[in-house]
């Protein structure tokens, strides 16, 4: 799910860019540290949207580094257990299929595939239904359920199910 | 029991549906806890947990009584507990990827090499294995383990190319087109590799018959260049290139992170010694040493391939025999064995096959190198050979280096052939008994 929050950072900047561009130097730096990281609890940080506020500067002492609160606006996205997202397949093979929803990845193990989908191997591997309806194959998209998350430094992994009700492809690739 | 009459559901009734719900999920809320019905809610709460499973059971018994719709409650809540076990077949992230609760065992293997982050426990795997078992049996695919470094190509780093080589840099194969080159240049490992001659056809060959892997000593970003320069349409080792940083031992290979059963693979290896539990598996490869750095590593002195400007012969080289010998294991298994098919064992046939190359040959050594004689006993009776410590006239072939020792002159004396060690070598490596005029001893002594 994806969250709009006010976070609050301190940004150490190096005397070299005081001056004139002073604000637009710490943000773009905000930007670059801050943009594509991870952390437990507010999950992946997205895009900053603004900066709020920035407070006064404290000069450190022993280094020249000045160091200044940021607060700034950020989308971040976060799953949650038993939340139902959308996912695009990335790899297929016997164990069931990884998925990606943006920075996500997300792994659904055959257990908790229905039983009557069957691994096909080849050369593009899927899981089909016997009648061949419905098929699960890399660059499709499905609609799974998390049901269990971790978060690391860089990433999120997560578990899915697609065995219950209203789950599975949405979007077959060969068709579109 | 006190839970029957103190439910919501028998006093509702079977019609009131909707009323039931919201009791049973009223109670299991924090304020309504109570120490008599401690019991009834921890039931209630399995209810809500399984509200869908129950709902359908519910459902069914509509008509009948409350009573029986408890007694059918209490046997739902129980066998959903019991259902709600999970045996955590193995974990990605260190989450169930069955349940997703997190799991911190150090149980079961990694597979890094199909997805970071991902293990399998014991069980799973041996579930995993005799389901793919089956399927493989039925459209007759083994399993074939190949290594990479001397046995499908070999690789050398840029600085260690000697001058004569050089000329190579100019020769390279263009990288756009994978498919129809075998020299190329990788600018950013600062390695040039050359694929051994008739490697592609090997291939094609042999994925018809078995499902491949690559094991290889090399890191993970090495394996997977040299898996796009064999593979590059990614038919043959999709999510199969397993290397050094997945191998669960250091400097041993190991067929715990393959997933087929061990009675159905083959490995194709030039070094021995990296598979020691499992000798039985393995075809042992002649190596391919193209580049003078590759010699000079296994302590040869003599010009390489690149050097002289040759090559291994295509259609006649070290590939070609083995895939030959490969088609035949294959159709032994499956064509010539009796009994059901997953009781068959590759190994079997292996060592059958490897029984009949020097098959009514008996041996007997002459001043032999002491430390290299049990080695080559060993090989020469696993080619179904006899090998004799005194003369006999049952002996068919002496295996000396000197002609001018005792046992070599008798050897010449009976018409008996007289042939130097690596003749043994070259039917171990080719799985071909090889004429023995190829393998004529010289004199180094003055006969006396």
């Amino acid at each position: 799910m994806f969250f709009h929050i006010v976070l609050e950072r301190n940004m150490q900047l190096h005397p070299r860019y005081f001056g004139r561009n002073l604000r637009d130097n710490l943000v773009s730096k905000l930007m670059k540290d801050v943009e594509g990281t991870c952390s437990g609890r507010h999950g992946f940080v997205v895009a900053v949207t603004g900066i709020e506020n920035i407070g006064k500067g404290i000069i450190r002492d022993g280094t020249g580094f000045v160091t200044f609160p940021v607060k700034y606006q950020c989308v971040v996205f976060r799953p949650f257990k038993g939340e139902i997202l959308e996912a695009v397949v990335t790899m297929v093979n016997k164990m069931g299929f990884f998925a990606e929803a943006g920075p996500v990845q997300i792994f659904v193990s055959n257990h908790l595939i229905p039983d009557d989908m069957e691994f096909q191997t080849g050369d593009m591997p899927n899981y089909t239904t016997s009648d061949g309806s419905v098929k699960i194959q890399k660059d499709s998209e499905v609609r799974l359920k998390i049901i269990g998350t971790r978060v690391d430094a860089t990433e999120i992994f997560c578990i899915g199910t697609i065995k219950d009700d209203f789950l599975g492809v949405i979007n077959d690739p060969a068709t579109v | 029991m006190s839970v029957v009459t103190d439910s919501p559901a028998h006093s509702s009734g079977s019609d009131d549906f909707i009323s039931y719900l919201n009791d049973a999920l009223d109670a299991s809320s924090p304020d309504s806890s109570a120490d008599e019905e401690a019991e009834t809610q921890d039931e209630f709460e399995d209810v809500s947990r399984n509200k869908r499973r129950k709902l359908e059971s519910t459902e069914e018994t509509e008509g009948s009584t409350s009573e029986g719709i408890m007694e059918h409650k209490l046997v739902v809540a129980e066998s959903s507990v019991k259902v709600d076990v999970c045996t955590h077949p193995g974990s990605f992230g260190e989450m169930c990827i069955r349940c997703g609760q997190k799991l911190d065992g150090e149980s079961g293997v990694t597979f890094g090499y199909i997805h970071k982050g991902l293990r399998l426990h014991d069980e799973e795997i041996s579930r995993l294995r005799n389901t793919d078992m089956k399927k493989y049996l039925f459209s007759k695919k083994l399993y074939l383990v190949l290594d990479l470094d001397h046995t499908l190509l070999n690789t050398t780093i840029l600085g260690h190319l000697s001058s004569e080589e050089l000329h190579l840099l100019n020769e390279t194969d263009s990288l756009e087109d994978v498919s129809k080159g075998s020299l190329f240049k990788l600018e950013h490992m600062h390695m040039m590799t050359k694929l051994r001659p008739f490697v592609r056809t090997f291939l094609k060959e042999a994925s018809e018959m078995f499902e491949m892997y690559i094991y290889t000593m090399g890191d993970r970003p090495y394996a997977l260049e040299m898996a796009k320069l064999l593979d590059p349409q990614g038919e043959y080792f999709n999510s199969k290139v397993i290397s050094r940083d997945d191998g669960t031992q250091r400097h041993q290979k190991g067929l715990d992170i393959v997933l087929g059963q061990e009675s159905a693979v083959l490995i194709l290896d030039d070094t021995e010694h990296a598979w020691m539990k499992h000798k039985n598996n393995l075809i042992l490869m002649e190596r391919y040493h193209f580049f003078a750095s590759s010699c000079r590593q296994f302590g040869f002195n003599c010009k390489s391939l690149a050097e002289t400007k040759s090559d291994e012969n295509e259609t006649d080289g070290a590939l070609a025999k083995i895939l030959e010998m490969l088609k035949e294991v294959h159709c032994t298994f499956f064509d010539k064995l009796q009994g059901d098919l997953v009781d068959r064992d590759v190994r079997q046939v292996l060592s059958s096959v490897r029984g009949k190359i020097l098959s009514g040959c008996v041996i007997i050594f002459s001043r032999i190198n002491h430390g290299a004689l049990p080695t080559l006993k060993r090989i020469a009776e696993q080619m179904g050979a006899t090998c004799l410590m005194e003369l006999d006239p049952t002996v068919t072939h002496v295996v000396a280096t000197d002609a001018g020792t005792e046992k070599s002159r008798w050897a010449v004396k009976e018409k008996k052939f007289l042939v130097h060690p690596r003749w043994i070598e070259a039917a171990n490596y080719f799985w071909q008994k090889q004429p023995e005029e190829n393998f004529v001893v010289k004199k180094t002594t003055n006969p006396l």
